[in-house]
């Protein structure tokens, strides 16, 4: 025992027991988060998914700077660990090493080692470079950032000085292999005992960094260090997913919805714990994009911050006193704003999911206090009266297929497919043309298919993505009624609000189909040779990507190939399309929002449509169908570029 | 205070009106009933009026059939505590229904002030307020914008032709008809919804208030719908050939100069 063993001993464990008592109070304010989880099943999966995206880096590397920078400080991170575990041993055990791992092993270990030093420092450099002159809007202004950067930065020179000094000072066997510490101990004094004290004030300078790292971490955005790993094994698996249910018959729930931080799950307080405030959300966010208040990023800390600035109430055991969860940051106007397009979810390198927090908040604000925009109310109003947002009558829901020799589930019971019209293609005039274009597929292709008629109903989905599950559950209740009683299996439908609400949604009610959207069933039909587009059409088309088609279900491919197979077609792609596809504005229900704040969403994406000099905007929902047609029209480019469905462009390719 | 509302429960506005075969009546089969859209004004202005007044109760009456009971339970859910409903056949009218609606307020301890919608959607009449009022021996003002509550008596806002408004002073109790524009109604919350299933409903007999078929006064004898709106005629020609053609129609055909 040394005096270096006894001034280590309390100064490790009175930091790593202050770190722990830190992290032991952050696990207390998630376990005092009372809202429902997903179910978390499919260990194997979890694991895979966790291995490579945590060690294998896999969604950090989707943005190739940000990425190489993270994954070399994070590769380098757990290598120089094993270095600074040895540094801790030694400390302990004067001449303690990994040596016995064998030499050639511990020579690749310290070769590394040494390599990551350098390559970290590097990486810390560009990331100053990046915060301090590029300065990205997404990354915002952060002080932690560069504390975090500082700590980083000063741990490679600490042990880069430290290596140095001890390869000058005792020349071992493994020397040559530390390539850059060894030409640094060229430069070292040649007085051994000079370059040993070197050796043992920047050890103890890196060590003191590791544990006072340690310290700050549990206070910092730093925490994502802890938290990522967790965050990525308890991350929905799947792409798609449902809404939580609420279940309305258990009479112990009296909260619906968030109306205080710790109404939400645990998983929502590890996202937001699991937050780094990268800033890649942000980035793509229609909203933040057009100047309103929300931004996905800010969401997450503001919550972290709430939870915070509430954890005394909280690990005291007073929910009563904690604060409501909308507050300064998070306003009403933040949490109306997003249109669930979920680009942030899709960009996160770390699997937040934002449209949790956001959903379970106008939950609360719906359903407990009936605080929403003015104009949602008869929205609601037409929904639970007429079963359509819209101000039409329900028994007017079938009158669009009047003359078409369209049949109906009684006429046509054995209908090989259900057409699953929606509220759009029943009631609004330009949808309607959509509806019938597919329609007029269908028979082209020979498929036997029938409507529900005036049996049909809105799915729901614009009440529950506005926070009205009670109203939503009212409606699908009713329909999977419908559906169940005509023992429909298999169900086509041109929406895709509906086809989501349908496919992903109506399972937890009972209401199991196979949903196709259909660009889906049209490419069927035209990969089995039923639908042969002939005809040429000579435009120019660009596809604008539907969210709840595209990042909701991953159909992507579909509509470009139905685009693709039209003789004389020349397809062109927007910039932001597929995953990172900009929103039309009307998902989440801000189809039936005033849009007051910014600019509207669906100029700004018109105006990327305009840039692809296409003719033709080629759209695949009947909602992005509205907001690119009224885009067009308000930049008067009506007679240059028109906006046409997939299919409708199809139809028109064949005779 | 005392609080009443009286509510009538009305087709859906976006409802496609039937006649019967045989024209006595509409077809109210498929028929989505919905409380009265002015009656929400009043609900809201009674809520408004409670909270601002520790211990008041906010108590909904209706007159109709069995289904009317719908309408207060959408009332109840709204937030009112109480809810009365007189059994009437279908289609009573305002005389019936106003001497119904007071006969159940005579039978309460106390009153100080009854709203209700300026006139229903379905019907249109707008007697209702002013045969309440009369049976209860109370002011009546209708067509109300805004109201400003003192001691014993309200000033209210109402509308008058041409768009005017006029201030009208009321002792109370007394009876104020609700216009759009008083107020915003509220979306009922979840858990008042299912607060509103658990309460009850008083249920009058006709007799039990003092109603008979006699005080039914408007008979309705045949129902019609209006002619189906024709299409647009666009006139063609030079603007003098087209304001002759215009003048013609609209004296040969239109028959209105």
């Amino acid at each position: 025992m040394t005096w270096q063993t006894w001034l280590f001993l309390p100064v490790f464990f009175g930091a790593m027991g202050y770190s722990l008592l830190q992290i032991r109070r952050l696990g207390k304010l998630m376990k005092a988060s009372t809202g429902k989880t997903r179910v978390m099943d499919e260990m194997g999966a979890r694991v895979r998914e966790t291995l490579i995206n945590v060690l294998g880096q896999k969604a950090v590397l989707r943005d190739k700077k940000a990425g190489i920078m993270h994954a070399t400080i994070f590769w380098g991170f757990l290598i120089i660990t094993l270095g600074t575990l040895e540094q801790f041993v030694s400390t302990l055990v004067e001449g303690a090493n990994f040596e016995f791992l064998g030499s050639s092993i511990y020579q690749a270990l310290v070769f590394f080692q040494d390599f990551f030093t350098v390559a970290v420092l590097l990486a810390v450099g560009y990331a100053f470079y990046v915060r301090l002159v590029v300065r990205p809007e997404r990354l915002g202004k952060s002080k932690d950032a560069l504390k975090i950067l500082a700590f980083t930065g000063g741990l490679m020179v600490s042990i880069l000085l430290m290596n140095a000094f001890h390869l000058a000072g005792t020349q071992p066997w493994f020397a040559s292999a530390m390539i850059f510490s060894n030409l640094l101990s060229g430069l070292a004094p040649s007085d051994p005992s000079i370059c040993m004290a070197g050796y043992t004030f920047f050890k103890w300078i890196h060590m003191i960094l590791v544990l006072g790292f340690a310290m700050y971490i549990p206070h910092s955005k730093h925490l994502h260090v802890l938290a990522a790993g967790p965050n990525t094994f308890f991350k929905t698996l799947t792409v798609e997913k449902g809404m939580q249910k609420i279940d309305f018959e258990d009479e112990t729930l009296t909260q619906y919805g968030a109306a205080k931080v710790t109404d939400l799950s645990w998983k929502d307080t590890l996202d937001t714990f699991a937050c780094t405030e990268c800033g890649r959300c942000q980035d793509l966010c229609p909203a933040w994009n057009t100047q309103k208040p929300l931004s996905p990023k800010a969401i997450i800390s503001d919550l972290k911050k709430n939870l915070l600035r509430n954890q005394a109430a909280i690990l005291s055991g007073k929910i009563e006193d904690v604060t409501p969860v909308i507050d300064d940051n998070v306003t009403e106007d933040v949490i109306w704003a997003c249109t669930s397009c979920r680009a942030c979810e899709v960009a996160c390198p770390v699997f937040i999911e934002q449209t949790d927090k956001i959903y379970a908040i106008r939950r609360n604000l719906v359903l407990m206090e009936s605080r929403f925009p003015a104009e949602v109310q008869n929205v609601f109003k037409n929904m639970e009266n007429n079963a359509t947002p819209w101000a039409f009558s329900a028994s007017d829901r079938a009158n669009w297929s009047q003359g078409l020799s369209i049949p109906t589930i009684q006429a046509n019971p054995n209908a090989e497919v259900l057409l699953w019209v929606g509220c759009a293609g029943s009631y609004d005039d330009r949808n309607k043309k959509v509806v019938t274009a597919f329609a007029s597929l269908l028979k082209k292709a020979g498929v036997s298919f029938a409507i529900l008629g005036n049996e049909e109903k809105c799915t729901g989905d614009p009440a529950r993505r506005i926070g009205n599950e009670y109203l939503f559950q009212t409606l699908a209740k009713s329909n999977i009624e419908t559906l169940n009683r005509h023992q429909i299996k298999t169900i086509v439908t041109s929406c895709p609000h509906c086809f989501n609400t349908l496919k992903n949604e109506y399972p937890d009610f009972g209401g199991k189909y196979q949903v196709f959207h259909h660009s889906q069933y049209l490419v069927r039909l035209m990969n089995t040779g039923r639908l042969k587009p002939a005809k040429n059409f000579d435009e120019t088309v660009t596809y604008h990507d539907s969210c709840y088609l595209g990042r909701w279900n991953s159909v992507y491919e579909q509509p470009r190939s139905l685009i693709s197979a039209i003789p004389s077609a020349h397809f062109v792609e927007m910039t932001q399309n597929r995953e990172k596809g900009m929103c039309c504005g009307a998902g989440g229900g801000r189809m039936w929002m005033e849009e007051k704040i910014g600019k509207s969403i669906n100029i700004v994406r018109t105006e990327q449509a305009i840039a692809t000099k296409a003719t033709v905007v080629a759209s695949a929902c009947p909602f992005c169908m509205t907001m690119l047609t009224d885009g067009v029209k308000a930049k008067d480019l009506q007679s240059k570029m028109k906006v046409m469905d997939v299919a409708e462009i199809l139809d028109q390719s064949i005779s | 205070m005392n609080i009443y509302v009286c509510v009538k429960q009305v087709p859906d506005t976006e409802t496609k009106i039937k006649i019967l075969p045989d024209k006595s009546g509409i077809d109210l089969s498929g028929v989505k009933w919905i409380l009265s859209p002015y009656d929400e004004f009043a609900i809201e202005e009674a809520l408004r009026l409670k909270e601002k007044n520790a211990g008041s109760t906010v108590t909904v009456v209706s007159v109709g059939p069995e289904r009317a009971k719908e309408a207060i339970r959408t009332a109840l859910a709204m937030g009112a505590d109480n809810g009365i409903l007189v059994d009437a056949p279908e289609g009573a009218d305002g005389a019936l229904a106003a001497k119904a609606a007071a006969g159940a307020i005579k039978k309460e301890p106390q009153v100080d002030i009854i709203f209700t919608g300026k006139e229903a959607i379905d019907d249109g009449a707008a007697q209702f307020s002013q045969f309440l009022a009369k049976n209860l021996n109370y002011p009546c003002v209708t067509v109300v914008l805004g109201i400003e509550y003192g001691p014993g008596k309200v000033q209210c806002r109402r509308e008058v032709e041409g768009g005017a408004v006029e201030m009208v002073e009321a002792t109370l109790p007394a009876v104020l008809a609700a216009q759009k524009g008083l107020n915003e109604p509220r979306y009922a919350s979840l858990p008042n919804i299912m607060k509103a299933k658990k309460k009850e409903i008083k249920t009058y007999s006709q007799a039990d208030v003092g109603v008979s078929a006699s005080d039914q006064k408007v008979r309705l004898k045949n129902f019609e719908l209006p002619p189906p709106k024709q299409a647009g005629k666009k006139i063609a020609g030079d603007i003098a050939t087209q304001a002759k053609e215009l003048a013609r129609l609209l004296r040969e055909e239109a028959k209105v100069i």
